[in-house]
């Protein structure tokens, strides 16, 4: 008996079959994980229960569910354009952080003494975002330039500034910005700078509301522009958008802007609408994430938010699930990677089918 | 055993439907025997390329047996093709560059021959087969150091190493110089008379009639005859194939002597290594011209030709477009002032192969569908079903993923796209490269209407016959360098091969210095 893999000789791509394949991934990923939990005498279905009840059922937690997914959303848009403009940008996550530092210093400034002290909170806090945006898009540029200009390796030196916001973070935290107090932290932001809760109940922020309407932007960039079918033709194949006419390395300039203008407004959304100060360890992987959200979403911004708002879901719901079940938190992560690990492998099945048994056998 | 040559090889009604659409082959019986060279003959999106993607076990047919030596065999992928002794070379040649020839052959060759485990016996058996066939392939050379046909008899090297019996070969002239196919021909006699079968899928009908001892031919995805190639002849053949007799006749229009439109003086340009060529090119073509480019390929003809479009590198020289000075101008600006380009990669650069042919349409318009940013589909939609209607494009609609047409077909897309924007001037490479003669006779008639409607064309071709056809001048390049320009009327195949081995005009002239 053998397991092989046959090519269709139509790919599905129906959109019912891409409903079916993803939940019966979910369900697969979920049968596999709940296996850990047996050693643990804690049951699967209690624990998925909560997992669902709370992330998907649950006002409040309905609300953080879309909080986390605000910033994977942002960072799944810049993934978006980036990625499909050749240009694999894995910096996200330094941008994020960037953006972040911009936001609290703008808000900063704002303190009582401050530069910006006295003027109307909205306008503060339009231009904390803007700032934010507007330093990841710088942080990204100069990852683009080296690219374009003298052909480096985007992925190296991404990846190299990642560190480098990282620990610039860190050395403003514990240095120059830190506050009185055992944490390295900055002060805490007044309230009236915070994005304000939109749903009663919930810590749902309007940052949710800017992530959207960046979807909105990307969506109709790409799809019903000039400038959106230069880039993809940039990324699919930059001969022949060359010989179209098409400037590449601009837009591949462009894309890198757009890409690390999102990570950077998602930094300080992060900001405003959630830890209301700049601290040490404040993006755990968003901005790799977020890349792997708009995969799932197969580089399209509808995709993107289903796949974030499902990512922030299996997140948020992963704590209550591990509070339920009592369950390590390594459990909780394994399931989490599982699930997205076959959603990915589920892609195989639209153009492949499996067949079971022995291959003399079948030949009839 | 009888003395009749055995049938190696039937596929007897053989159908593959893709999808509930189309039906690729329908009902299709094929021989081989031993020790033939069999010709399969057929127009782009005949069904010969999926016939033998099936004998390669790279589709699975709906309906129909193979037997080989009178077994029912079933070929689920190339490995198991493989194993049954079935090998199959195609166009594009499926080696890595920086490797030798003897890591070539021995990468992806699952059951090594008895011995060969080691690199040592590798590369001796490597000579041995190189040496018995007439190969001359140096086990240690590197492919990027090779030529074209140097790789494609590694190819073949690779398929007699894995001991294969049956060879399919496709369109394995398309990239070939004369001399090339020549030794190609020299090689395959060999192979067949050591009892190996042969499948050719060509559509050049005078090398079925040089090499094939029985021509299959196929159209609409029915093989509507298979027959002796002494028993036949080209005119025949070309009937079968098309269901027609065909129209080469090109209706040339004289005109009034314009001044020129295009003046190169002096141009310098990159080459691929980044060197500058020996000579700096000179020339001009006049409204209404045709000005043939003849040389065999990499002699320049590509580096030229991109500089012209504002691809390529220029160190000296200028352009001039209508009096106007191009040199500077970026690719955009050029199309814009009026060029066109149909390069000869057409996958690779003159399409965007994974996109539409609607978003093919748009390639190269710059601003002309978005004047505000915002794609005109309304419009870009209409321009795109003209240029199926108009160009005779086998496609659904424009929807039609552009990679999947047949290379006629997309070749048809990008004249088309390119024809229909009524440039000035229009830079044309290979634009018959691997067709059949029906797109054949439809790209050349629409060259010659582009040129007598009064643009400038000018044509790069390593094919001596198209050169010819369609000119009314021909300069020949060898190295970089344009040997010298002759009008149609006073160039023969002698004086221009000649000039392509890098001979200059007056020499090539003189009778006496061609030996």
């Amino acid at each position: 008996m053998t397991i092989r893999l046959e090519k269709r000789e139509t790919p599905l791509i129906g959109g019912w079959t891409v409903i079916v394949f993803s939940v019966a991934a979910v369900l697969v990923g979920m049968a596999v994980g709940g296996l850990l939990f047996l050693p643990f005498d804690a049951s699967p279905l209690d624990g998925y229960a909560a997992l669902i009840g709370k992330a998907f059922f649950n006002l409040r937690g309905f609300g953080f569910t879309l909080v986390a997914a605000t910033p994977l959303m942002l960072v799944s848009f810049g993934t978006i354009v980036a990625w499909r403009c050749g240009f694999i940008f894995l910096g996200f996550e330094g941008c994020l952080l960037i953006g972040a530092m911009g936001g609290t210093m703008i808000g900063l400034q704002a303190l009582d003494g401050g530069t910006l002290a006295g003027l109307p909170p909205a306008l503060v806090t339009s231009l904390a975002l803007a700032w934010g945006g507007v330093l990841g898009a710088f942080w990204a540029a100069i990852v683009g330039e080296l690219k374009v200009r003298y052909g480096g390796n985007e992925v190296l030196i991404a990846l190299m500034m990642n560190f480098l916001a990282i620990y610039l973070v860190q050395y403003l935290v514990v240095g120059p910005w830190r506050v009185v107090g055992d944490m390295p932290q900055t002060d805490r932001l007044p309230r009236d700078l915070w994005l304000p809760y939109i749903v009663d109940g919930t810590r749902l922020h309007a940052g949710i509301l800017v992530a959207l309407a960046a979807g909105i932007f990307v969506h109709i960039l790409m799809t019903k522009t000039r400038a959106g079918y230069e880039m993809i033709s940039s990324g699919l194949n930059p001969r022949s958008a060359r010989y179209g006419g098409i400037d590449v390395a601009q837009r591949q300039r462009q894309a890198a802007l757009i890409a690390g203008g999102m990570a950077g407004l998602a930094g300080a959304i992060t900001i405003f609408g959630v830890h209301h100060r700049l601290l040490d360890g404040l993006s755990d992987g968003t901005g790799f994430l977020g890349i792997v959200t708009a995969l799932l979403g197969r580089l399209t911004a509808p995709g993107a938010v289903v796949a974030s708002v499902l990512y922030g879901g299996l997140s948020v719901g992963g704590d209550a699930m591990q509070r339920q079940s009592g369950l390590p938190s390594s459990i909780v992560v394994i399931v989490q990677a599982t699930i997205v690990l076959l959603l990915l492998a589920s892609e195989v099945l639209r153009t492949h089918r499996l067949v079971f048994g022995n291959p003399a056998a079948t030949e009839t | 055993m009888t003395s009749e040559p055995s049938t190696f090889l039937r596929m007897a009604s053989i159908t593959k439907r893709f999808g509930a659409s189309v039906l690729a082959n329908d009902r299709v019986d094929f021989d081989l025997r031993q020790g033939e060279v069999h010709a399969l003959l057929g127009e782009n999106g005949a069904g010969k390329s999926t016939l033998m993607n099936i004998l390669y076990g790279l589709y699975e047919p709906t309906e129909g047996q193979i037997e080989l030596d009178g077994l029912p065999i079933s070929l689920r992928d190339p490995a198991d093709a493989i194993e049954y002794g079935i090998g199959m070379i195609h166009q594009e040649f499926m080696l890595i560059d920086s490797f030798t020839v003897v890591e070539n052959i021995v990468m992806g060759t699952t059951t090594l021959p008895e011995g060969a485990e080691r690199t040592s016996a590798a590369r001796r058996l490597v000579r041995e087969i190189s040496a018995d066939y007439g190969l001359h392939v140096d086990p240690d050379a590197r492919i990027e150091d090779m030529s074209v046909g140097q790789r494609q008899r590694v190819e073949i090297l690779k398929l007699l190493f894995r001991h294969a019996k049956l060879l399919i070969l496709d369109e394995p002239t398309a990239v070939l110089t004369p001399q090339e196919t020549d030794a190609l021909f020299e090689v395959l006699e060999r192979l067949k008379q050591s009892g190996h079968a042969i499948i050719i899928v060509t559509h050049k009908m005078h090398e079925v009639m040089a090499i094939s001892d029985r021509v299959s031919v196929m159209r609409g995805g029915r093989m509507i005859a298979t027959v002796n190639t002494a028993e036949t002849d080209e005119k025949s053949l070309v009937r079968l194939m098309v269901g027609r007799d065909l129209d080469m006749h090109l209706d040339r229009e004289t005109r009034d002597r314009d001044g020129p439109l295009l003046e190169v003086a002096g141009l310098v340009v990159a080459r691929r290594d980044g060197s500058k060529p020996a000579e700096p090119a000179s020339f001009s073509i006049r409204r209404g011209e045709i000005l043939g480019f003849a040389g065999v390929d990499g002699n320049g003809q590509t580096e030229l030709i991109e500089a012209l479009f504002g691809l390529g590198t220029i160190f000296d020289g200028n352009i001039l477009l209508d009096d106007r000075d191009i040199t500077d101008l970026s690719c955009l600006d050029r199309r814009n002032a009026g060029l066109g380009y149909i390069p000869p990669d057409r996958r690779g650069v003159g399409a965007q192969v994974t996109l539409s042919i609607e978003d093919n349409v748009i390639l190269g318009s710059g601003k002309s569908y978005s004047p505000t940013g915002f794609i005109d589909r309304h419009t870009v939609r209409n321009d795109a079903d003209k240029v199926i209607e108009r160009f005779d494009i086998k496609a659904p609609d424009a929807d039609f993923i552009s990679g999947n047409l047949s290379g006629g077909n997309l070749q048809k897309l990008v004249l088309g796209r390119e024809v229909s924007r009524n440039p000035q001037l229009l830079l044309i490479e290979q634009p018959t490269r691997g067709l059949d003669v029906g797109a054949i006779e439809l790209i050349w008639a629409e060259i010659m209407a582009l040129r007598n409607a009064g643009a400038a064309i000018l044509l790069a071709s390593t094919e001596l016959e198209e050169i010819m056809a369609l000119s009314d001048r021909i300069a020949v390049m060898f190295e970089g360098r344009i040997m010298g320009v002759v009008p149609r009327a006073e160039a023969d195949t002698q004086l221009l091969g000649a000039m392509m081995a890098g001979r200059a005009l007056e020499q090539a002239r003189d009778p006496q210095v061609i030996s």
